[in-house]
């Protein structure tokens, strides 16, 4: 009984290898310009990657987003008369573009340190990508994640802060650059750090205040001339306040300045982060 | 020749092993054996007094240490994010409002932000330890040493309480560069930041013991412990809420501790504090008993 199934198997084996020998034949295997196959793959096992446990992925930032939400409107609605969807019209784009951001950062730093902690970087450097390829993958496969968390969270708040986009073009162009921004940043801060600390470091120490200070939560030009003058130095000011734009069609920025600045900082990154894998900084030995 | 070496091992092996008992023992001088007895202690079972302070001291040591080694992240992390959390708030709401409470927004909103990093980080610290040991398998290490169900409770809940009060104290000081700071009441103060970190350090535990997966704890903090946290009135005085947001705020135990704390420095209470102090030291005394019996029944813990 065993013989026989063996037998088979054995059979069906050396037929396989045959097929498999008259039809590709045992050759290097060659790419064209851009290895797609590897890209796509690549990208989604990133994107996947960053949403795996979607229950607490995007729950978690959507029931904190709300909560913002509710204790601004309900702080509100103690100080002063009248409504309070002003307010939370103006919060909702921020804290959509936060949380997209965050999650971008999170995704390609995240996985980065896991892979480095796990030994299984080396199935990212051995597989046939250029240092380009890998670069593309990292971008935008943050970028995914980070614009599904970032619809999960605007559908949720627009349930309770009702508003069309004004333009929805300029509301597309800063979600994708400001995901890739931080998509690049994750992936920097991943190559750089060895440990959990580092990323959690620049997380809590310069992500989180950079934009918590930038006009998430309230005009900044309310603000005092100095204070305007250094965050105008930050470009994930541009990000939230170009994005806003997109919804409430009314910012603080030159809408023309803020793409611009995105653009080019998100190129800066993309060098670096090219340059990084080229040399395979921190990756190799 | 290897043979014949096994067969002499047996008549050769008067040489006493490396634990030997008092009887194989070969004899010796008087006074070396009366001054090593009280040492070894006979090698009978260790015996401790009603409770093993060494053992205590130690387990309370390593949840201290624990969370000092990573200090950026245990305690230098929360007061950056409660700064921030006051830079917002006062930088959004502060121009709307002249006073809230008989206080400047800002001074109204300081109490509070300090309770929620100070309970937060209790949470945080017992939760984590037991999760990380449980996940790690070096629970052990706790299950096993001679100590009582009453010690572990106490060992592992004062850490928690350890690191709430050190973030507190932290949190406090960044404060006071930015708004000066006077306490009122400084024992009701005293009082209501040990109880609440004790509660938290409770749940906590149980949380802790509970979990299997981080994923579980994560759960438990972005859906329990946060909007409880943010819901209790710490952005806001509960006395001018719509009534079913009042309702909330007063159903939620955050409250009492906040509203407490507050009063302490402020010397103004939304709610009645007396009530907040009773509530405190009741919920206190049911989670000890609860943590003792998930420790006494190993509930969780072992197989």
């Amino acid at each position: 009984m065993t013989e026989q199934a063996g037998a088979g198997l054995a059979e069906r084996v050396s037929v396989s290898s045959k097929v498999a020998a008259t039809r590709r034949p045992l050759a290097l295997r060659t790419f064209g310009i851009v290895n797609w196959l590897g890209v796509f793959s690549l990208t989604r096992r990133q994107w996947r990657n960053g949403l795996a446990d979607y229950h607490y992925q995007i729950l978690g930032p959507v029931v904190s987003s709300l909560l913002y939400l509710a204790v601004f409107h309900l702080a509100l609605s103690t100080m002063q008369s009248g409504g309070t969807g002003d307010m939370l019209h103006f919060i909702a784009p921020g804290l959509v573009i936060y949380a997209a951001c965050e999650k971008a950062y999170e995704s390609s730093a995240a996985t980065l340190i896991l892979d480095k902690h796990e030994r299984v970087i080396v199935d990212m450097l051995m597989a046939p990508l250029t240092a380009l390829e890998r670069t593309v993958a990292y971008a935008i496969g943050a970028c995914g994640s980070g614009l599904a968390v970032g619809l999960a969270v605007a559908v949720a708040t627009l349930i309770f802060a009702r508003q069309v986009p004004a333009d929805p073009l300029a509301l597309i162009y800063f979600a994708v650059g400001g995901t890739i921004m931080h998509g690049l940043i994750g992936t920097l801060v991943g190559i750089w750090a060895q440990k959990w600390d580092q990323y959690a470091v620049i997380h809590t120490f310069l992500l989180l205040p950079l934009s918590f200070l930038s006009g998430v939560f309230y005009r900044v030009d309310s603000l005092p001339g100095v204070a305007q003058l250094l965050i105008s130095c930050n470009p994930i000011f541009y990000v939230i306040d170009g994005f806003r734009r997109g919804f409430t069609g009314d910012g603080v920025s030159h809408p023309l300045v803020a793409g611009g600045i995105v653009m080019l900082v998100d190129l800066f990154l993309f060098l670096s982060v090219y340059l990084c894998f080229r040399r395979g900084y921190r990756l190799k030995p | 020749m290897q043979s014949s070496h096994q067969v002499t091992r047996p008549t050769t092996s008067s040489t006493p092993g490396p634990v030997p008992t008092p009887a194989a023992t070969q004899p010796r001088p008087v006074g070396a054996a009366l001054a090593v007895r009280p040492l070894v202690n006979a090698l009978g079972p260790r015996r401790y007094a009603t409770i093993n302070w060494v053992g205590l001291w130690t387990l309370y040591a390593k949840e201290v240490r624990r969370f000092i080694a990573v200090g950026t992240q245990t305690v230098l992390a929360p007061m950056v994010t409660t700064l921030l959390f006051l830079a917002i708030f006062v930088l959004a709401l502060g121009h709307r409002v002249d006073q809230v409470g008989g206080q400047s927004y800002m001074q109204f909103l300081a109490p509070g932000l300090i309770m929620m990093a100070m309970t937060q980080n209790a949470f945080a610290n017992t939760s984590s330890s037991l999760l990380i040991a449980k996940v790690q398998g070096n629970i052990v290490d706790l299950l096993m040493p001679p100590l009582s169900p009453v010690e572990q409770t106490i060992g592992v809940a004062a850490g928690g309480l350890t690191r709430g009060l050190i973030v507190g104290i932290a949190t406090g000081l960044g404060m006071w560069l930015f708004t000066p700071l006077q306490i009122a009441h400084p024992l009701v103060a005293l009082f209501f930041a040990v109880m609440a970190c004790l509660l938290l350090s409770l749940i906590g535990m149980l949380a802790g013991i509970w979990a299997v997966k981080f994923d579980h704890m994560a759960a438990v903090t972005n859906f329990v412990i946060t909007p409880l946290s943010f819901l209790s009135g710490t952005f806001y005085s509960t006395e001018r809420l719509a009534p079913v947001w009042k309702a909330v705020a007063h159903a939620d135990p955050f409250f009492y501790m906040i509203d407490g704390f507050r009063y302490a420095f402020i010397d103004h209470a939304d709610g009645s504090v007396m009530t907040g102090a009773i509530l405190l030291l009741t919920a206190n005394l049911c989670l000890v008993w609860l943590v003792h019996r998930c420790f006494a029944h190993g509930y969780k813990l072992k197989a």
